[in-house]
């Protein structure tokens, strides 16, 4: 089924919904990120480390992540409706004000840029990007894919992570407010859409 | 690491491609609300998987081109810290003179139904989970987590030193709350609603002219449709007893209400259907005068618009009519008739009613506290608002949920479950 855009910053559109309230400091998040520990994982720039991923594949790159959806993801962390252990209790270590922090630091970085390798499957790519038109991802996640207020930014993000978060999302492995809606949108699509569209995602600049 | 292609690859592109027939105008698309048709959102809402298993997205069920990027509010994921909300109340709220306004507790992280023990705790139902207990301490209101691990407990009712949690489908009883709260043990008095989540959320209206019953709302499990039978509709339930009577029909989504202390009659705000334009239908005031009275819902909105599609025939004037027509996407959520002795004599038996503000609507309405005067048979009937304010530059910083009138002191307390806090106005007449 179809989702609908949720907010376009053009102007005959409603503004984005975020902040005009319990607003963020990126500098104090940015000074959390290193004292809890994110950094180790996430990258001081947003950007899974090496060593990191070479114990968990399933680190996500949070550079330009939209301030509410950093923020939600964390409070879904903290109260265990999005099940993960490690993040669980790095989580558990939060306030209210670091999660606000936290989420303004993570979306004042730039998207992830690294240099791109030579395409290694560019059937993938294109098959991904033919399968989001059709599914409408932009829909939701915006016309390049960068999310928005709630809504997670796809564009650049890791290629294992994407693929992984379309199974457990088929498989209802994500459960928290927002999942259903993806479980919908993934339910007709094969492993190989589910591939092709992690693949097509994580390059895009 | 993704394995290489094979021919099932091909034989997916062409299942995908003979899906493409309605791809986006992509230039133009973005300027423009308008969109191809078939890029909206339409589910059946009249089928059992819909109501059973709805979608995450069910109420974008009747979207239509004009209304697209009408969304709901994705909330604070985190409540309104003190001192920026006390800023934002000071700097915004608007009052009629001699009345004042205050944040009574912040930091709550969701805040709907409020009802007072008989020791003047405070209960405060949320949408999602648990349930607070806020108790004064000094001169200091402090929250407390005493419930947990519920779905969506918006509806709460004291009785009898019982504490009452309406939660879905099942009504709680926490016996002895008061001398129970840090671990209050509940047991299931009530479970005869039926299970759907949509517009399932529930209200309690006390019925203080028979102590022990509670007027309960039962919402219809989609936008518009031909509602499931035992939706769409009011009881007057009896918890302890296990026992209910359907008193009214054809609601569609009703938070609040509460008993007139002049007639003993119940009256209770109505939230009108979606994706019919940002100015109509209108939400509305009912107040039920006959047992068994049908309010029109889905045949008939605000009392004189035939539903394009479930009208069905019949005409808007075999319904009963709304007491008031409150406005459009207003979302009318609590409200109770003012039975204190601290505001002027002008407000005795007057109802506050606390707007949500809608979300189907492009330039936001609502969100505040309207003063409603009205003779006990629904004639004579003004409303005006009483405080305003939580909508700058078209968006929320704060959606009142509920009101409650203190019975310490006569003030007015408001439950906002964006910004999580509950506020208290006063007069002084100063």
């Amino acid at each position: 089924m179809r989702i609908p855009i949720w907010i376009i910053a053009v102007i005959l559109l409603a503004n984005p919904a975020a902040a005009i309230a319990a607003e963020g400091n990126p500098d104090a998040g940015k000074a959390k990120a290193e004292e809890a520990g994110c950094s180790a994982c996430h990258g001081a720039d947003g950007v899974a480390t090496e060593k990191a991923l070479a114990g968990d594949k399933n680190v996500p790159n949070l550079g330009a992540q939209p301030d509410l959806y950093t923020q939600f993801q964390l409070v879904f962390f903290r109260k265990g409706v999005r099940k993960n252990e490690l993040m669980a209790a790095m989580a558990e270590t939060l306030s209210n004000e670091d999660i606000r922090n936290l989420g303004a630091f993570y979306a004042s970085l730039p998207a992830p840029k690294l240099p791109l390798a030579a395409d290694s499957a560019p059937d993938d790519t294109e098959l991904g990007q033919k399968v989001a038109q059709a599914t409408h991802c932009n829909n939701c996640h915006g016309d390049h894919y960068e999310g928005i207020d709630n809504i997670g930014r796809l564009a650049g993000q890791r290629e294992d992570y994407l693929y992984k978060a379309l199974r457990d999302f088929k498989s209802g492995a994500r459960t928290q407010v927002g999942a259903a809606g993806m479980a919908e949108v993934v339910y007709p699509l094969g492993d190989l859409e589910m591939q092709a569209l992690a693949h097509y995602m994580s390059r895009l600049r | 690491m993704i394995t290489p292609r094979s021919m099932n690859g091909l034989r997916s592109t062409l299942v995908i491609g003979a899906r493409m027939a309605g791809l986006l105008i992509l230039g133009l698309a973005w300027l423009a609300p308008a969109r191809a048709d078939d890029a909206l959102i339409k589910y059946n809402g009249n089928t059992r998987a819909y109501w059973e298993h709805p979608p995450a997205d069910w109420f974008m069920a009747d979207e239509t081109a004009a209304q697209h990027g009408t969304h709901p509010y994705p909330g604070q994921p985190t409540p309104t810290p003190h001192d920026e909300l006390v800023g934002l109340v000071k700097d915004n709220i608007k009052l009629p003179p001699g009345f004042h306004i205050e944040v009574l507790a912040s930091d709550i992280d969701c805040a709907r139904q409020m009802v007072f023990g008989n020791d003047g705790t405070l209960y405060v139902g949320c949408w999602t989970e648990h349930v607070y207990a806020l108790q004064k301490q000094g001169d200091k209101w402090v929250a407390k987590v005493i419930i947990k691990g519920l779905r969506q407990p918006t509806g709460i009712g004291f009785y009898n030193g019982n504490l009452y949690v309406s939660d879905i489908d099942k009504i709680y009883r926490y016996k002895d709350i008061g001398k129970n709260l840090d671990s209050p043990k509940g047991e299931v008095v009530y479970s005869d609603f039926p299970p759907y989540t949509s517009h399932g959320w529930k209200y309690m209206v006390a019925d203080t002219q028979a102590p022990g019953w509670f007027y309960i709302p039962v919402g219809p499990p989609c936008n518009v449709c031909l509602i499931p039978s035992g939706t769409a509709e009011y009881r007057r339930v009896n918890p302890d007893e296990g026992l209910s009577e359907v008193v009214a029909l054809g609601q569609r989504n009703s938070v609040g209400g509460d008993v007139d202390p002049r007639s003993g009659q119940l009256w209770f705000s109505e939230n009108a259907r979606d994706w019919m334009g940002d100015n109509i239908p209108s939400d509305k005031l009912n107040h039920l005068i006959r047992f068994g009275e049908h309010f029109g819902y889905p045949y008939c909105h605000q009392g004189d618009i035939p539903d394009p599609k479930y009208a069905m025939g019949h005409k808007c004037s075999e319904f009963s009519p709304p007491a008031l027509n409150v406005g459009p996407h207003m979302a009318p959520l609590g409200m109770k008739f003012y039975t204190g002795n601290s505001f002027p004599a002008e407000y005795r038996n007057n109802i506050f009613l606390a707007e949500h503000g809608g979300w189907n609507q492009f330039n936001h309405t609502g969100a505040r506290i309207m003063r409603i005067q009205t003779d006990v048979d629904g004639k004579n009937i003004t409303q005006e608002a009483f405080a305003s304010g939580w909508i700058k530059d078209n968006k929320y910083w704060g959606r009142p949920a509920d009101v409650v009138v203190s019975p310490m002191d006569g003030s007015l307390l408001i439950a906002d479950d964006q910004a999580g806090a509950i506020y208290r106005i006063w007069y002084d007449g100063k």
